[in-house]
Formats: C-alpha cells, structure tokens, sequence
C-alpha cells in the first residue's frame, strides 16, 4: 500500500495542511483553512478507496501534529473530525474526480458537485468536533462563531446543542470553501503525479 | 573515468547521463529547482549527516564553511549554495560515482574552478553536463545529437518589439531591515536609466529584497522611488513597470495552463491605465517562438528548460518598460546563450530598462551593461 | 531526557489537563510544568508569553461570550438555574487554565530539545521505521512549501495577481498562491521520486541514518514519568 510515491503524496499533503496556514496569513485573509491536504490526498490516490482512507489520515493526522506543536496546541484534539472529513472525502467526494479534471472545466458540475460534498463534509465534522469544542474551549474558539454559540446560549439552548448549532452555521461554509480549493489543486495536478501513485503493479 | 556529455538542449543528454548513473549506485545533482537536496532534511547538518558515511571514501570537498550553515534551511540556501552542499555530502560519502545535470551552471566561476578540480582530480567515475564547458583534458567526452524540441526564436520573437521609453528609476535615502534582522540597507540612493544593468552582490547583500521593494512586496522603511521624477510607490499602488522572470519559472505561474496563466495576467495588467495590455493572439504567437505553440499547454508538464524560456513571455512581450531576468541562462545551451544576450542587447537599444542577475561571468560579458553592486548596505554602480 | 520520555510525561501531563475538573489540580500541573521547563536550564519566559499569547484572545472571547452575554455557567444552564457571572467567570477561567497548561506543556517540551537537530531528535524515537520516513519527508517538505510561499508571492504580487496587503483581489486570487505553491512542490517531488532517489538510494540511506543506537529511556525519563503519572491519577482523584 505505502509505495515511495505515496510516501511523498501523504508528507506533501500533511505539509500542505501546515503551510496553507502561513499563505492565509500573509493574504491577510481571516479565514483558517486547515484540511485542503486532507481532501487532496483522498482525491489524489482514487480510486483505491483503501489507500485513499489510510494516506488521506495519515496525513491529516501528521498535518495537525506538527500544526500542534508550532502554531496552535489545540489542533490535535480534533482527530476525530480529520477522521470524518477523510471517509466523507474518500467515500463521496472522490467520486467526482472526474468531473473535477474535466477539460474544459463545467461550471455546473463542478461547482454544483463542491457546494453539496462541502455542505456534507461541513455538517459531518461539525457532528464530530461538537463535542471537543465543548468540553476543550467551552464551546467557544475564538472565531466568529463564537457569537452564534452566544446566541444559542442565550435563548436556553444547552451547551452542547448550542455549539453543534453553531457549527452546522459555519462548518459547512469553511469545508466548501476547503472542498473548492482541493478540486481546484486535484485539477491542476500534473498527470505524472497521479500516475504514480496508483498501486504497484505486481511483477509478472 | 569521467564523462563529459556535450549537445545542445533537448539533445538527449540528460537520458545518457541517467543510463551510466544507473550503471553503478550513484550521487546524483540534478537540473531542477532543490535538485541537489536530499529532500529528507529539514537542516543543513541533517542534510550532511544523512550522506555522511563512516569511513568516507574520498577527500573532503569543502567550498563553504557548513558548520556556521548548520541550522539553516536547505530550500533557503542561494541554488550555488545547494550545489556546493551536495558536493561536500558527496564528498562525505561512501559513493563511487556522481552526475551533475547542468547544475554546476549555478555556480561563480571561481567555485565552479574549484569544483571542476576536485570532479577531475577524484578516484570516482563523474559524469557531467554543463552547457557552459567544451571538452575537457582527462574526460571523455560523448556528444549527443537528438532531435531539438521546443524550439526557441528569439530574434523572431523580439523582431516586431516597438521603441519604448523606459522611465528613469531614481531611488532615494533607501532603507530597509527585515523585522528582527539587520539593516540590510541604510540611506542608500541611485539611479537606474533604462538600458541594461547587471545586479551584483554576495548572498544575502540584498537582490531578492531590492527586487522585492521594487516590486512593491515589501515597503520600505524610509526613501522614495521616483519614475523620471514622478513619486512611485509599488508597495500601495501595486508593480506597474517590472515584467519578471524568477530564477525558478515554476514560482510565478498563476494557472495550471498558459490560457489560464495569460488572461489573468492580462486582466491584472489592463487595471493599470498606463499599460497597453498585448491581446491575447499576439502572446499566443510569442508563445510559439517562444516553443510552447498551445495555449492549453499544461505549463508544469513541460520540461524544466521550455518553462524557463516560456517565463521570458511577459519580458519578450514589451507591455512593461523595465525587465528583470533573474539567472536566465541556467540550464540554456550556448546557442540559446548567445541569443539571450542579443535579445537583452536588443531590448536595451528600444529603450527599454533590463536588470539582471547572473553568475555567468561569460555570459555577462556578451551584454554591454553597467553594474550595480550590492554591499555594506549600499548600492553603487561601479 | 529522550525524545520518548518527553512525550510520554507530555501525554500524561495533558491528559490530566483535559481530565482535570478544578483550579486546584490544575494549579498542581501548572507547577509540575513550570518544574519540567525549569529543568531544561533555558529562559522559560519565551514559553510561557507564547502560550500567554495563544490563550488570551480564546479567553477574551470567553469573557465576552460567558460573562458578559449569556452571564451563567453550563451546568446551570443544564439544571435549568437562575445561574450568576460569578459561575460563569469561574468556568471561562478554568478551561482557559486548561489550555494555558495544554499550550505550555508543549513548549515545555521543546526547551528540552531546542539544541537537537529534527533528525536527530526522530532518530531517538521508538517508532515504526516507515512513521519515522514520512516525518522527515513532511518536515523537509514544509521548508520546501514554506520557501516556494515567499518567492511565489513575491512573483504574483509582482505581476498584480494578488495585493500585499488584504484586498477582494486577495479574497478571490489567494487561492492561486496555494495552486502555483501546490504545483511547484509537486515537480520537485516528481523529480526527486523518478530521479534522485532510485539512482541514490536515497531513502535506504536514510533508513539507516534513522535507526537509532541511541538508548530508549533514560533515568530522567521515568522520573518525569512517574510526575506525569501522578498528576493523571490526582486529576481523576480530585474529580
């Protein structure tokens, strides 16, 4: 399964994970967008559906590691999140990589496909973080959902619902945004590259 | 035994070298960006200890002083800088045999000399290309004689280029630190009036940051920058003089293909009313004297030296008065060499401004230019 | 200490942060950290202004979300209570000294191995062999991504595709700086995998460079260990 192309594939994504970071940073844009890796790599190994699961966490996994130690300690906790985006990635998402490399580029497909896999993977992972968020931050992260969840908090709602709440307001936005830009870098990928990693083929 | 495989570019040489390499377990410097890096270490000792063997087999090859580079980054190394890293891990190493892919060409001469000593004076089999050498005493020389691709017409594709009137570029009382770091200028003037001018000055002097506030990357701590007298100020209002070819091609697309890569440079281009954007047929045949005759050419699947020449595009194209050719000949065979300092000569006769930077002391030589030269904090033409 | 130690008292210690329910125990792993940090006869101050940094704003936010517009804690909030800011302060301040304590320990940990080159410090690990590959790879790889960043912008700032500082421009062009950063790496990497590495050997040589001789724990190491341990079972006592 690890092939030294898939090797690359995994450390290239994880590094993407950590360095998209820095590029937000500098186009002062005020958004954190910490799975484009995660997605790519799931896009990158289909249709080996195995492979893509296990590289695609692989490199999730390293990204919000090394993000872990350097930028922002709390990252780590949300493993289980970069567990669901990955089977929501390699299971749903990587079934339009056709129409993500089509020539020319159709904009329905294409931009149809991203919305509703992005909106499914928003929503999952807002499930899953819902409850780190609750019991790490106190269902606050410093972002501006932060107001959401006060709203919520506000009108009675308990703890937990009311950051779920306010995450299926925001995640599903943030994950198509990332869903978009890892079809637009799954598309422009040279086709050497995907080449490579498909698997061994067996001696014969 | 040593190798010296001659021809022009696309040629073959590169698949011959690959053939011998293969031969025996080899040390490999390629031609492409970080192509002398392991890609494994994330530091310059790292990098060392990763060849490093035992008992090494052979003398040491020590150009730099590493132990002061121990912590740095190897991607952040000058590309000589790289080179002569891989040669001392080589050097460190229990290797028997080494090719070089036209890197040495990143090197000044008198490392090059150096290099080129220690490569023939060695008990291993070394194998090389380098478009800047001719045959050699003590290799043997194998020439290569392929069908030529991509072809490249410069002449062609400056010949319909009309007169331009490049702005003067005076700047004034320049300074600039990095935040935390030292100054690297401080209340430094000079003036650029169009022609050609070559940019000199060790690592870290201050290329890539002069560059940089000119194109309006970084702002400056204090100064002006004046356009025939005219105040310019990149930082604020964007860069509206340099077309830009970067050492490495790759890092300036801003599309998978050239059709991608060019509307969006021309509708960057057309926000500033002063440019006359070329329309898109008239960069589409430049492209093709260029060798890349389609647009929908994927710009990463073309080799390394038809995206080199590819990226003198925006440069060739005389929509903007001033250029910057950062090590253009690296990796170009000498016809094409030769071409390159017609076509900077040319340039510079339509009144357009050019600055290069090279380590290609020959190469230099063929373009009358004068010199700016970075130091001590200042710049000075000499 | 040894690169395992370290992350076994750091895993501890952070899972008696994240298990830890009152001030008090908190305060005691705060103590055993500041202890831990102190050990590795390096200024401290760095560490603990960088964590400062990283928890204020989450506690800014805090402030304003719990005290400040809902104005009770959760559980009373749960139970249905009338509740009080004084609950309300008192929990925003205790999942702040969680991560404060999570932030730190991290940093911690890096003053112990700040002279330590990555592989040095991964050739120490216990690990499967191909984990310690793909770490190297990743590590070298973001030098790499992170150069191509710089010299990348500066190409597309120069040619006007995006702005140094925010602008729309950016919001709708930013995303090439990732594709052209994305393809640059990728080429490399092609280059390396086809090339470099089958006529080198490369990665077997390194394979060798990171199996370790090195010993797997050091006496420090159980020592920390034996810290850590205590601070779990007290913050699960203390429940």
């Amino acid at each position: 399964m690890f092939t030294t192309p898939r090797l690359v594939a995994i450390a290239l994504c994880a590094a993407l994970n950590f360095a998209v970071g820095n590029v937000v940073y500098l186009v002062k844009l005020p958004i954190y967008l910490d799975s484009i890796g995660t997605i790519l790599c799931a896009l990158l190994l289909f249709p080996d559906r195995m492979a893509a699961i296990c590289c695609a966490f692989i490199a999730g996994f390293i990204g919000v590691i090394l993000s872990g130690l350097v930028i922002n300690p709390f990252l780590p906790w949300f493993t289980f999140s970069v567990l669901a985006i990955v089977l929501v990635s390699a299971l749903l998402t990587a079934n339009a990589t056709d129409t993500f490399r089509a020539q020319p580029l159709q904009p329905l497909p294409f931009f149809g496909k991203v919305v509703i896999y992005g909106i499914i993977t928003g929503i999952v992972s807002a499930i899953i973080s819902a409850p780190v968020v609750v019991y790490l931050f106190g269902g606050v992260t410093g972002s501006g959902s932060a107001f959401v969840v006060a709203f919520f908090l506000k009108t009675g709602e308990r703890l937990l619902e009311a950051t779920l709440y306010a995450g299926l307001t925001t995640e599903p936005v943030d994950k198509t945004l990332q869903v978009l830009v890892a079809a637009l870098l799954y598309r422009a990928t040279p086709r050497e590259f995907i080449a490579m990693l498909r698997p061994a083929q067996p001696a014969t | 035994m040593r190798d010296f495989i001659a021809g022009a570019n696309f040629s073959g040489r590169s698949a011959a070298l690959m053939t011998r390499l293969r031969e025996r377990l080899s040390f490999f410097v390629g031609p492409y960006a970080e192509g002398a890096l392991s890609g494994l270490s994330s530091t310059v000792a790292d990098e060392i200890a990763i060849y490093r063997a035992a008992q090494p087999a052979h003398a040491e090859f020590s150009a730099l002083d590493f132990a002061a580079f121990a912590a740095r980054k190897p991607p952040t190394l000058s590309g000589g800088e790289q080179v002569l890293l891989a040669l001392h891990c080589f050097s460190r190493s229990d290797y028997n045999a080494i090719g070089i892919d036209t890197a040495l060409e990143q090197l000044d001469p008198g490392n090059r000399d150096k290099a080129l000593a220690y490569l023939s004076g060695g008990d291993f089999y070394a194998a090389l290309i380098d478009n800047r050498l001719d045959a050699r005493p003590g290799w043997s020389t194998q020439a290569c004689t392929g069908q030529a691709a991509f072809a490249c017409n410069l002449a062609a594709a400056t010949g319909a280029l009309k007169p331009c009137a490049a702005p003067a570029i005076t700047i004034g009382n320049l300074s600039f630190a990095y935040p935390g770091g030292a100054a690297i200028f401080r209340n430094t003037s000079i003036t650029l009036s169009p022609g050609a001018w070559r940019l000199t000055g060790s690592n870290g002097a201050g290329k890539t940051t002069l560059f940089k506030l000119l194109a309006g990357v970084l702002a400056p701590a204090s100064g002006t920058i004046t356009l025939d007298g005219a105040p310019y100020a990149p930082w604020r209002e964007g860069n509206r003089i340099f077309a830009l070819a970067a050492q490495n091609p790759d890092h300036q697309w801003c599309g998978a293909t050239l059709r991608e890569d060019m509307s969006r440079r021309r509708a960057a281009l057309a926000r500033h009313s002063q440019i006359a954007v070329p329309d898109e047929a008239a960069l589409a045949a430049l492209a093709a004297l260029l060798g890349v005759p389609s647009l929908d050419q994927h710009l990463y699947e073309l080799p390394l030296v038809a995206r080199k020449r590819l990226s003198w595009l925006w440069p060739l194209s005389g929509a903007l008065p001033w250029i910057m050719l950062d090590e253009p000949t690296i990796g170009q065979d000498r016809a094409m060499r030769a071409a390159l300092g017609r076509t900077i000569d040319r340039l510079a006769a339509l009144g357009h401004g050019v600055v290069f930077i090279t380590h290609d002391d020959e190469f230099a030589g063929t373009v009358a230019h004068r010199t700016v030269r970075l130091a001590g904090q200042a710049m000075m033409v000499d | 200490m040894t690169p395992n130690g370290a992350i076994a008292f750091g895993l501890l210690v952070i899972a008696a942060a994240v298990v830890a329910r009152d001030v008090m125990s908190l305060a005691v792993i705060l103590a055993i950290l500041l202890t831990f940090a102190l050990a590795s006869r390096r200024s401290i101050l760095p560490a603990l202004l960088w964590s400062a940094g990283i928890v204020l704003p989450l506690a800014a936010f805090m402030a304003l979300v719990w005290v400040g517009i809902v104005g009770r804690a959760p559980h009373e909030i749960a139970a249905g209570a009338e509740g009080s800011r004084a609950a309300a302060v008192a929990y925003a301040a205790l999942v702040c000294l969680r991560l404060f304590a999570i932030a730190f320990a991290i940093q911690a940990l890096f003053l112990h191995f700040a002279g330590w080159t990555p592989l040095a410090f991964v050739r120490a690990l216990t690990a499967p062999p191909i984990a310690k590959k793909l770490l190297v790879l990743t590590l070298s790889l973001i030098e790499t991504i992170l150069h191509a960043i710089d010299r990348a912008r500066t190409a597309l700032i120069a040619g006007g595709i995006i702005t140094r500082r925010f602008s729309w421009r950016n919001l709708r062009h930013g995303w090439l700086l990732v594709q052209t950063v994305w393809l640059t790496v990728v080429v490399i990497a092609i280059g390396r995998t086809r090339d470099k590495w089958p006529i080198e050997g490369t990665l077997a040589r390194l394979d060798g460079t990171l199996h370790a001789a090195a010993p797997r724990l050091a006496i420090a190491d159980l020592a920390w260990g034996a810290a850590g341990l205590a601070c779990l079972i007290a913050a699960i006592g203390l429940r």
